[in-house]
């Protein structure tokens, strides 16, 4: 439960040990992603494999991790399950993020 | 026996929650429970929890102002063969006009050369708007609703 990070290579991995990201759990996860980013972690990989569901909240909370890092960082989404993939496709989102179909091909560099 | 005495009646099914943003789960397994009675494929079904979530979250955070302990109140009547209404009712602030869906708005496409356009929030109801076959909002006598149509 909750969310956990793990430096994996030059890159922290952020994991999502929810099943939902909706607007319940949207300020808990961008509080916890600026406070890694405060901390000096710019390049992050979030995985996104155990959520199942994701709302407009959710979407908007890693937007603002975005904005956050601005120019001194990156933050790319990897394992996207269905309903999370179609989100990003149908906000368009998935034009301004890097998502990789698993974290492995997220740390190797390679696009989905 | 004629078409329209053929139809089947519509079933309704009746759910109230509290205003807090952790009990819209319990909405959401309900629509899902019901449109899984139906044709809908699974990305359907998974786009009609998105709607329904969205309105009331946008119920719980504008029309109670994030608090807890008001009543939400969601209907979902079901029209086999014809269409699935699901209506979300609040007490509190209507919406404003300029937000409503007769005055709908777009989808912002983002543009990654252009921050302006990467919005942190508000997509909720343009999403609805996009996925719904029709949606009307109404306010009388202090009971908001929000009506959403979906074709079978």
């Amino acid at each position: 439960m909750g969310f956990s990070n793990r430096q994996e290579a030059d890159k922290t991995v952020v994991e999502i040990g929810e099943a939902r990201l909706d607007a319940s759990q949207a300020t808990p996860f961008r509080d916890y992603m600026f406070d890694l980013i405060n901390q000096g972690q710019t390049q992050l990989v979030v995985d996104l494999s155990q959520v199942n569901f994701m709302d407009s909240s959710g979407l908007g909370a890693i937007v603002s991790v975005l904005k956050q890092l601005g120019d001194k960082g990156a933050v790319e989404l990897a394992s996207p399950q269905k309903a999370v993939n179609d989100l990003f496709d149908l906000t368009c989102m998935d034009q301004i993020f890097t998502i990789h179909p698993s974290v492995d091909q997220a740390l190797s560099g390679k696009p989905h | 026996m004629t078409d329209k005495a053929s139809q089947q009646p519509s079933q309704t099914l009746t759910l109230s929650i509290d205003s807090r943003l952790e009990d819209t789960v319990l909405v959401a397994m309900a629509v899902r429970g019901v449109c899984a009675m139906t044709a809908m494929s699974q990305k359907e079904l998974n786009r009609m929890e998105l709607c329904v979530v969205e309105v009331v979250n946008n119920a719980i955070e504008h029309a109670y102002q994030g608090r807890s302990g008001h009543r939400i109140e969601v209907e979902l009547i079901y029209s086999p063969e014809e269409n699935l209404e699901i209506v979300v009712s609040d007490y509190g602030s209507a919406m404003p006009e300029e937000v409503r869906p007769e005055n709908k708005k777009e989808l912002v496409v983002p543009d990654p050369h252009n921050p302006d356009t990467l919005l942190a929030s508000g997509r909720g109801l343009a999403i609805v708007e996009k996925l719904m076959d029709h949606i009307h909002y109404q306010s009388h006598e202090g009971r908001n609703s929000f009506h959403m149509f979906r074709a079978l």
